[in-house]
């Protein structure tokens, strides 16, 4: 018995009453799995500063209400919110269950299936990804076709809400991009409701030879909810995957990103932006394992802390023996705007290959006090310096946003919400 | 325009002025000379409000105002300009968006309209094109990448943009190569007029042969030892500041 379990009876009876599908045998097995480990704790140096009792806690009382999928009113408005603000055809996973766009999706000549119907079962030795095969309902199967190029972006929007009870959800997705394809991705975690609520999703992506894939996962989850996602990303020879991570919401966030490199001349290129005010946790675990050379890995994450905040970036490179003509650099800045917000970071490259070219830095600071000056020496006041300076903090990632349309809302809400934490509103 | 009397400042606890005063009128140039650590480069950030300087006694006005209960931004929005020495990169902050930001909190101060994005760019590029500078730099981040001439043509373009009533030019022309000190030299005359004044701190005379100042002060040990007219200035460059120095002792 592990200190963060959950009740076997009624954890059991949960898995039992998701509908009756393909998947029904592989929940029972995961189920099983689950409850031998139970969620990590903070003795895992990997969980040290993220501690699950919150959302253990959550689960609990979800389970002892018999485990109701959870609602809110006010959902279809932020789904209709989403949708204005990025044209894109989005597929809706709403509270764990796949409402809207799998047709659409398909008819755009993407290979889109539930894993029901394909009878696919997801395997992913992690606590989390058992517990979210355990109670998925259904998942969401991707694939991209050899030597195809999808230019507009599929949108995937993970939303949930919690009105009166608290909720849980599982949202599984898997993308499989075929050789020579390319295909371009925004992923979003949005919340609503006034419950608590635990959100675990699981991404599964692999690219096969030379394949391209441009992603970007936006998380602006309501302020009383928490969530823990991973995602893996498998790469073959002289594939490319460019992603971009922003976390600007929730109240308890962990994000892994596992990325192993299994060809040659494959390329990861990774950025990510958080933000966190008052009451905000956001752990983001990065993981890239080097496992064939040559081959390239940058990782350029940035956060913006105000108020009594935490966050947690710890980014790992591996680079296994024999992986030879390895480039693989990280790097993590973080601005911290109040006194009362913490960041432990932590950049780890492990070498076990002679030619490499490998680096990391870190940074911990606040707004530069001469170019605070320099700006208000030149007539702007010092609030409107601060969020010039703040936004511009930012800015390298934003603008980076490997999809043009996702950059351009980021842009927008990244600029709302420092101003928020600049003023001190959020604080 | 500016009245400095008996002004003391300290940064830490080490005094860099010790009893200042300076009387600028509008219309005029004032140069400001004096060796390495002279209080120069204080003397200009005192003025613009830098908040790592104490002003611990004397007192500032400008225009019938005590400068030293306002905020470096309100002092800006009043007309007062620091052309800084060594201007600071601002990677992020674009170039024009500063530009018409402090444009904008000026005329708002002076109760004018917010400047038109068209009519922003077109005096921006006219500007540009007198200072020999590229319409790009309108995009860079403020001063990312500027070479050290790049970057004093962007202190006298936004210098012209903002056609300030007391401009500061602190060692504007240290490190200038002579097409950059001609077009700072010629930023610095179209802004010359009976309503604006302009104080030139420079360490050399080179400036002052394109910039003619009407009266020139020798600054050391954190006070005004000398002033004199532009002679003066050709006297130092001759004689070098010792001479001030040992002539004040005398």
């Amino acid at each position: 018995m592990t200190a963060l379990a959950l009740p076997d009876k009624a954890l059991a009876t949960a898995v039992r009453e998701l509908p009756d599908n393909a998947l029904a045998d592989n929940r029972e097995a995961a189920l099983a799995k689950f409850l031998e480990r139970g969620f990590p704790t903070t003795r895992l140096e990997d969980w040290k500063y993220t501690d699950l009792t919150d959302v253990a806690d959550i689960s609990q009382r979800w389970l002892e209400n018999g485990a109701p999928r959870p609602s809110a009113a006010a959902i279809d408005g932020r789904i209709a919110e989403i949708r204005s603000m990025i044209d894109v055809d989005w597929i809706v996973i709403e509270n764990g269950a796949i409402t809207a766009g799998i047709e659409e999706a398909a008819s755009t000549g993407l290979g889109v299936a539930t894993f029901s119907e394909l009878a696919h079962v997801p395997g992913y030795d992690h606590p989390l990804a058992d517990l979210n095969a355990a109670l998925l309902p259904d998942g969401l199967h991707i694939r991209i076709a050899a030597n195809t190029t999808h230019e507009r972006p599929l949108g995937i929007l993970i939303v949930d809400g919690a009105d009166s009870e608290p909720g849980v959800a599982q949202a599984r997705v898997r993308i499989e991009l075929e050789e020579g394809s390319a295909a371009q991705f925004i992923e979003y975690h949005t919340s609503i409701g006034d419950a608590d609520h635990y959100a675990n999703s699981v991404v599964e992506m692999s690219l096969a030879a030379g394949a391209t894939a441009n992603y970007v996962r936006i998380q602006g989850r309501d302020r009383n909810h928490t969530q823990t996602h991973r995602t893996a990303v498998r790469l073959e020879a002289s594939s490319t995957v460019r992603y971009s991570g922003f976390d600007l919401g929730g109240r308890l966030i962990r994000n892994d990103l596992d990325i192993d490199i299994a060809g040659r001349e494959a390329s990861a290129l990774v950025g990510g932006l958080y933000i966190a005010g008052d009451g905000q946790h956001i752990d983001n675990h990065i993981r890239i394992d080097h496992r064939v050379g040559p081959a390239r890995s940058t990782l350029e994450y940035r956060g913006v802390l105000g108020g009594r905040c935490r966050c947690v970036w710890n980014g790992k490179a591996l680079v296994r023996a024999g992986a030879d003509g390895t480039d693989a650099q990280q790097s993590n800045h973080n601005l911290l705007l109040s006194e009362r917000a913490e960041i432990d970071a932590k950049p780890e490259l492990e070498i076990y290959a002679d030619e490499v070219k490998c680096s990391h830095g870190t940074t911990v600071g606040q707004l530069d006090d001469a170019a605070l000056f320099y700006l208000r020496s030149r007539g702007l006041d010092e609030q409107d310096a601060k969020r010039a300076l703040t936004r511009a903090f930012g800015a390298s990632i934003v603008n980076h946003a490997p999809i043009a349309i996702a950059a351009e809302h980021l842009a927008a809400i990244v600029e709302e919400r420092l101003s928020r934490l600049t003023d001190g509103e959020d604080a | 325009m500016l009245e400095i009397k008996d002004l003391k400042a300290s940064t830490g606890d080490t005094p860099i002025l010790n009893g200042l005063s300076l009387s600028v009128q509008a219309g005029e140039v004032h140069a400001i000379m004096g060796p390495n650590g002279s209080g120069k480069s204080t003397l200009a950030q005192v003025i613009a409000g830098h908040e790592d300087y104490a002003v611990t006694a004397g007192s500032v006005s400008y225009k019938g105002k005590d400068l030293l209960e306002l905020e470096p931004e309100e002092r800006a929005r009043e007309g007062i300009f620091l052309g800084f020495q060594y201007p600071v990169e601002i990677p992020g902050v674009n170039n024009a968006y500063l530009l018409k930001a402090a444009l904008n909190a000026r005329r708002k101060h002076q109760g004018q309209d917010e400047i038109d994005a068209f009519e922003f760019l077109k005096l921006a590029k006219e500007k540009m094109v007198v200072l020999g500078m590229d319409p790009k730099f309108l995009n860079r981040g403020v001063n990312e990448g500027f070479s050290g001439g790049e970057k004093k043509r962007n202190e006298i373009l936004q210098m012209a943009m903002l056609e300030p009533e007391l401009a500061i030019l602190d060692e504007t022309d240290s490190g200038l190569d002579i097409d950059a000190l001609k077009a700072v030299a010629e930023g610095v005359n179209a802004l010359r007029s009976p309503e604006r004044a302009i104080i030139l701190v420079t360490h050399y005379q080179r400036l002052l042969d394109y910039v003619e100042p009407d009266v020139v002060h020798v600054l050391s040990g954190g006070k005004i030892l000398r002033s004199g007219d532009k002679s003066l200035a050709l006297e130092l460059d001759k004689k070098g500041y010792d001479w001030v120095r040992e002539a004040a002792n005398a």
